[in-house]
């Protein structure tokens, strides 16, 4: 088996050498579409944390008029705390709400000054345990009679309602549609790799047909025949993916903490778990192209 | 050429016995074997044919009488439309693809274009045919040069094709084919681009190596050649088998 696997690998060396510009194509091809691959999973890591970020802080606030009933505030409040999917009900009374009005203000006192009695209403502020589900808990609240008669302003119920209506959706949307986008242009990209290795495996085939109908008819099993120009495909795919990887990782070290500086709201700080996840998926993934592209451009050859 | 004979004789013992008189077990069976590439004309219809080990069989007949595609069906390059081959033990209609190439190691090929290597010497090339299904560096070193002697090109074996006479590089063809010593020789026209005195030469060769046992097929137009060996004699015409006869004569197929 020793001297096969010294065949195996010259006669893809020999092969790369003598089709070097294909082969250069090739690579690059999959360079990049590996690491359009590779920023597409970063930037869906980011995209991922900013929403659960966006997403927890979302919760259901209920404004309730001055002269609403205790016992329609205390029922509603406890209804709400046997529903599914509420974490936590808080009432806010006007000192409460006072009080964290002025916290909020006290870069400015003089408004807090020029207030003559509290105009802030009364509120119950609802913590939900999954916010994907917010519009259930809706539901209920506007079905419930008790909210109808405690809403503030009481001729506009909804008005009452503050859930930060949409901000959750559109930021679902725009990260889905972010998603399927880069998915596509992913897609693509493997395509024309996959296209590139097997054209540069095709050239390489072509070059040797005469040794390949030679081996076949001698009598050399598929599998010998086949483990070169596999070998070749493999080796292809594993240079563009190191590169690739090369390349994120100097973006990682090099760029990001740059950028931290400028848009501190966003957290570059990808774990090492995360670059060695991409790093292997990246890689696989190149693999899969190579050995693919080039067991496609064999099929033809190794029909008897 | 008689130096070649008298060191071949030394290595192959003569045979002891006319293969065709006493048949042994059966190398090559075609039962009822068509072959179309287009749908109403057949390239061979209804052939019915058996070799035994050891035998010498000339295929003959004009250009598109079919020996192309009888010498390819039993190298299963092509499938016949309907019928039965077996071919040294392997029903080829049951073979799977992944098994052809070890129905392949059991049968030496030689063609009228040679089929060498250009950019590998007459050592290479044979070696070439060992490499590829596996053989070891060691057996490589002792079979081919001792092939090589045996079709008389000791003188000769790290020169490229294009350094050797054409008579020299079917010799190099023939020993690639008989290298690994396989029981069925099949050869297409192997003299059809060479003189006759060559020709010659490369029959007396093939002789030799059916001597060892070897069961030989030799499709060829090449009546003197025919005529001369007296050998079986398959005839093919537009496809059928019109004559199957022992010690035979070319003939007149027209």
């Amino acid at each position: 088996m020793s001297i096969n696997l010294g065949y195996f690998f010259s006669e893809a060396a020999t092969s790369f050498r003598r089709n070097w510009v294909m082969t250069f194509g090739g690579i690059a091809t999959i360079f990049l579409s590996l690491l359009l691959m590779g920023s597409a999973l970063l930037m869906n890591s980011l995209v991922t944390d900013m929403t659960r970020d966006v997403e927890s802080k979302i919760s259901i606030k209920i404004w309730i008029h001055d002269e609403a009933e205790d016992a329609d505030i205390d029922a509603l409040h406890s209804q709400l705390l046997a529903t599914e999917n509420v974490a936590s009900v808080v009432y806010f009374t006007k000192d409460m709400a006072m009080e964290r009005f002025t916290e909020m203000m006290k870069d400015s006192p003089q408004i807090i000054e020029h207030l003559q009695d509290n105009p802030l209403p009364r509120s119950l502020e609802i913590e939900l345990v999954d916010t994907q589900e917010i519009e259930g808990v809706l539901t209920i609240i506007r079905a419930s009679e008790e909210f109808s008669r405690i809403a503030n302003p009481p001729d506009n119920p909804e008005a009452a309602l503050d859930y930060g209506e949409g901000i959750v959706e559109v930021l679902l949307d725009a990260t889905q549609t972010a998603r399927y986008v880069g998915m596509v242009f992913v897609g693509i990209l493997a395509v024309v790799s996959l296209i590139f290795i097997n054209n540069t495996i095709r050239l390489a085939i072509y070059a040797r047909r005469n040794e390949l109908s030679i081996m076949r008819l001698v009598g050399a099993s598929n599998g010998f025949i086949r483990t070169p120009f596999v070998l070749e495909g493999v080796l292809q795919a594993v240079i563009g993916a190191l590169l690739a990887i090369l390349v994120l990782l100097g973006v990682k070290s090099f760029l990001f903490p740059g950028l931290q500086e400028t848009l501190a709201f966003i957290n570059f700080d990808f774990s090492n778990a995360l670059m060695t996840q991409i790093a292997l998926i990246l890689l696989a993934t190149g693999v899969a192209i190579g050995i693919l592209g080039a067991v496609i451009a064999m099929r033809r050859y190794l029909k008897i | 050429m008689t130096d070649l004979e008298s060191r071949l004789d030394q290595i192959v013992p003569e045979p002891q016995f006319s293969p065709r008189a006493n048949r042994g077990p059966l190398m090559i069976s075609m039962k009822n074997v068509s072959k179309r590439y287009v749908a109403n004309r057949a390239a061979l219809e209804n052939i019915n044919v058996e070799v035994a080990a050891g035998e010498f069989v000339f295929i003959v007949g004009h250009s598109g009488s079919g020996k192309s595609t009888f010498i390819r069906m039993l190298l299963r390059e092509v499938i016949p439309s309907s019928g039965q081959i077996i071919v040294a033990g392997h029903d080829l209609g049951r073979l799977k693809n992944s098994k052809v190439p070890y129905l392949r190691r059991n049968i030496g090929c030689v063609f009228q274009d040679f089929k060498l290597l250009p950019n590998k010497t007459a050592f290479e090339n044979v070696a070439f045919a060992l490499q590829v299904i596996g053989k070891s560096k060691h057996v490589i070193n002792t079979q081919v040069p001792e092939v090589l002697r045996l079709v008389g090109l000791e003188g000769k074996i790290h020169n490229y094709p294009h350094e050797l006479s054409g008579g020299e590089q079917q010799r190099v063809s023939v020993a690639r084919a008989f290298v690994n010593r396989p029981p069925l020789l099949l050869c297409d026209e192997p003299t059809g681009n060479l003189d006759p005195q060559t020709s010659l030469g490369i029959m007396k060769l093939l002789e030799r190596i059916n001597r060892t046992g070897t069961t030989t097929l030799i499709a060829t137009h090449d009546q003197e050649m025919v005529n001369y060996m007296r050998q079986r004699v398959i005839a093919l015409d537009e496809g059928q088998l019109v004559r199957d006869q022992d010690r035979g004569v070319y003939g007149n197929v027209d």
